[in-house]
């Protein structure tokens, strides 16, 4: 439901920074190696605003997401060695870990973690951003995207909700929304077919 | 699964929301360098980033960079220098204020101190024009003839009292005050109060009726500065009235 409520005041905010910081990303990655200082602090500009909204989000509190904010830029920075500056995406790379610290954070809570924590950690693995396309998050994207969602149904946009902000797996959305199975997942595979096809990326035919 | 019925799942895959035995299919495309999936997780990373990416923003809280700054070993200046030199500034401001004001109440307390000191000289001095001017006033020299000063007058009045001037009076000394006494014919000396001289002169009034009939004499001593109930000898001035 929260998607829905995007503002266009803050839609269009994150669609400049999201652009302004398209330009240089491959430099900072370049001095993010070097363990420049300057290099932290530029981003922390440039995604720290997106990292703490995405986190908030998942965990709802203010406190426990100054400390999950820090955990992902630490990670960042710890693990940029890996990364490939001139082939590697850097924004959709900082926006993965910090959903899936925040979600790490929530599965800890509620006793969900186990094996799903090392999986989370593979996950966001720097090789996987290498192959991504570096406009993954472009305006022109940003706007398809969000029309996207305007086409999605309330269960869609719904169970879309929980797996992004929630980590929740289908059958867990199921025994959440007291539905069946096969409808979750008829439900999820249909709001990610409209995602894929507004962005013009039709899973394999 | 074959990779095109896997290419549906790629973003739950990303998201780490998938069931176990969908994940393991996946993950076994991918072990063995399977290029359609390889390109599907690739398109599931931009998604889930595109779909993250349009989460409402939120303001973090300013010392949050400075923080993270600090674990990375940074020191990070932020504005604390500002708010130090504003604080310096201020309190270097309110010092100054405290003396300022400090400074002017001192300075008002002198005003009404001489102030006062004016205000009681011209009373003294109203007193003395009434003690001069009254014809019941009885006028008494003292010093006359003798050789060593001081020398002056002691004018009684039997309604306002007795008022002394002295001329050729020093100062009393450290630790001592001149006390004026009231003598009564054949009685013993009544303290007329107590006053300072100026090093040269003196003006004292003894308010209140008297008997002028029964005075003998008006004397001056010098007393410790708190005063005596007997005069202590020898005798400064002595003022026979009625001679």
């Amino acid at each position: 439901m929260m998607l829905l409520k995007l503002l266009p005041l803050s839609l269009a905010y994150g669609i400049l920074q999201v652009a302004l910081r398209l330009a240089d990303d491959a430099d900072l990655v370049r001095r993010l190696k070097a363990h420049e200082p300057k290099a932290m602090s530029d981003l922390y500009d440039r995604y720290g605003r997106l990292a703490y909204s995405i986190i908030l989000r998942v965990v709802r509190n203010p406190s426990t997401a100054e400390d999950l904010v820090q955990e992902t830029f630490l990670r960042i920075w710890n693990r940029v060695q890996s990364f490939d500056a001139e082939k590697g995406a850097l924004g959709p790379w900082v926006l993965t870990v910090a959903r899936n610290r925040a979600i790490d954070h929530l599965r800890s809570v509620d006793g969900r973690m186990q094996a799903n924590a090392i999986e989370l950690d593979r996950l966001e693995n720097p090789r996987h951003f290498s192959t991504i396309d570096s406009n993954a998050l472009a305006i022109d994207r940003m706007r398809r995207l969000k029309s996207a969602f305007q086409k999605l149904t309330p269960h869609q946009r719904q169970v879309i909700e929980m797996a992004y902000y929630e980590g929740l797996s289908q059958t867990e959305m199921a025994e959440r929304l007291k539905q069946p199975l096969g409808t979750v997942k008829t439900w999820t595979r249909s709001a990610l077919q409209i995602l894929r096809t507004e962005l013009g990326e039709a899973a394999i035919a | 699964m074959t990779c095109r019925e896997l290419s549906e799942l790629f973003e739950l895959y990303a998201l780490g929301v998938l069931e176990t035995e969908e994940r393991a299919e996946i993950e076994a495309h991918l072990a063995r360098g399977c290029e359609a999936c390889t390109a599907s997780l690739a398109g599931a990373l931009a998604i889930n980033s595109g779909v993250l990416s349009l989460t409402e923003t939120a303001r973090p809280p300013k010392h949050m960079k400075k923080r993270l700054m600090q674990s990375v070993g940074v020191k990070y200046p932020g504005w604390g220098w500002v708010w130090a030199l504003g604080g310096l500034v201020a309190l270097l401001v309110a010092v100054w204020l405290g003396v300022q004001e400090r400074q002017r109440t001192t300075e008002l307390a002198e005003a009404r101190k001489n102030i006062l000191q004016i205000s009681g000289e011209r009373d003294r001095l109203t007193t003395a024009l009434q003690f001069l001017s009254d014809p019941q006033t009885v006028p008494a020299s003292f010093g006359k003839g003798q050789t060593a000063p001081p020398r002056g007058y002691v004018f009684l009045h039997p309604q306002m009292g007795v008022l002394l001037i002295a001329s050729n009076l020093p100062a009393a000394g450290a630790g001592k005050t001149y006390e004026m006494w009231v003598i009564p014919k054949g009685g013993t000396p009544r303290p007329a109060g107590l006053f300072q001289s100026d090093g040269t002169r003196a003006v004292h009034i003894l308010n209140g009726p008297l008997d002028l009939a029964n005075i003998g004499t008006v004397a001056v001593t010098i007393e410790p500065a708190a005063g005596s109930n007997t005069p202590t000898m020898p005798i400064v001035i002595a003022a026979p009235v009625g001679t």
